[in-house]
């Protein structure tokens, strides 16, 4: 978990807002981020294709929202073969 | 005789992920007959991030057949990106079927990338504004088109693929008030009018796996956030008398276990 302080609480908009960044912005391109404003910060959890695209949504969001403390538990999906199948009649 | 299927949806490829699934898919030729991708391959459908799709899940060695999602509309360059899927030996599917012949039969895939509205007693209607009827109508038209190719198909065993989910089950974990932008039960009604054997969809990253039809046919939510692996494997056969999972080990399939 990282998290990152700023002065203010979260504004309701501000979680509107970042969850449309997060969708419209074509650097960023992702609706499987789940935004959820806590007492003490704005928490992003999900999971994406890539490091880099993880790195990239908290770039953009402490950029466009310097004041808000944003706290990330973003996962990269695993992309191992499967072990088991699923069998059915 | 069992007809092997392998999916995975919402892999959503860009260059910063070329190369993580192809290990993977390296062995898939030892375990399904076919691969079925359920939309979103890429995350804004350029063009260009079509050809990191076809780098990736090109030249398997088994058929893959996909459906396109919403984030393959995003720069509105469906047709170039169908072109290079289609060059790269990738059938994409759109209110249309294709028949795979498998060593365990014939498996028949009908496919539509579907679209929202919601699910019974709480959907959209076609009513009131162009906008809304546009869009419930949207919806109508590709289950009709989906329905339509589900019972064209001559085969032994038919799946049904889309990106926008049939049913309300596999969306369990996403927000309520978001079903209606994850599918649409007019899919689950098209599914239900032909004897469909499984219907695999993607889009609900939050979602989880397991559902049925309300006239029972299985869904299953193959979105890779899902399923948490490069690819699912489903056995489907006339043989098996229960829902059992089986392991795969180095040297093929080792005895199933319920």
């Amino acid at each position: 978990m990282t998290v990152h302080r700023g002065a203010g609480p979260p504004d309701e908009y501000v979680e509107a807002e970042i969850q449309r960044m997060l969708t419209e912005d074509p650097d960023v391109a992702e609706q499987g981020i789940t935004v959820v404003r806590r007492e003490r910060a704005l928490v992003l959890s999900g999971e994406v294709e890539s490091p880099h695209r993880r790195e990239e949504i908290l770039r953009r969001v402490a950029e466009r929202f310097p004041d808000v403390p944003i706290t990330s538990d973003i996962g990269v999906i695993r992309t191992q073969a499967p072990t088991q199948v699923e069998e059915l009649p | 005789m069992v007809i092997r299927i392998a999916a995975v949806g919402d892999v959503h490829l860009d260059e910063d992920v070329v190369g993580r699934f192809r290990p993977a898919l390296e062995e898939l030729p030892e375990h399904a007959d076919a691969l079925l991708l359920a939309g979103d391959l890429t995350r804004h459908g350029t063009e260009s991030e079509a050809r990191c799709v076809a780098q990736e899940f090109g030249g398997l060695g088994v058929p893959v057949v996909t459906v396109l999602g919403n984030h393959d509309h995003q720069c509105d360059q469906v047709p170039q990106v169908v072109r290079v899927l289609e060059d790269a030996g990738i059938t994409v599917l759109e209110g249309n079927g294709v028949v795979l012949e498998c060593a365990g039969g014939r498996l028949g895939i009908a496919g539509v990338k579907g679209f929202g509205g919601g699910f019974a007693g709480r959907c959209a209607s076609d009513f009131g504004e162009p906008e809304m009827k546009s869009f419930v109508r949207t919806t109508t038209d590709s289950a009709d088109r989906l329905a339509e190719a589900l019972r064209s198909l001559d085969c032994d065993v038919l799946v049904a693929l889309t990106h926008y989910s049939p049913v309300p089950d596999t969306l369990a974990g996403e927000p309520l008030e978001i079903y209606p932008f994850l599918g649409a039960y007019q899919l689950g009604q098209a599914i239900d009018s032909a004897p469909t054997a499984l219907a695999l969809h993607g889009h609900a990253h939050a979602g989880t796996e397991r559902g049925t039809t309300p006239g029972g046919v299985r869904v299953r939510n193959v979105a890779h956030p899902v399923i948490k692996q490069a690819y699912s494997v489903f056995h489907l056969g006339d043989h098996l008398d229960q829902h059992q999972v089986s392991r795969i080990g180095s040297s093929g399939m080792e005895r199933s276990w319920s």
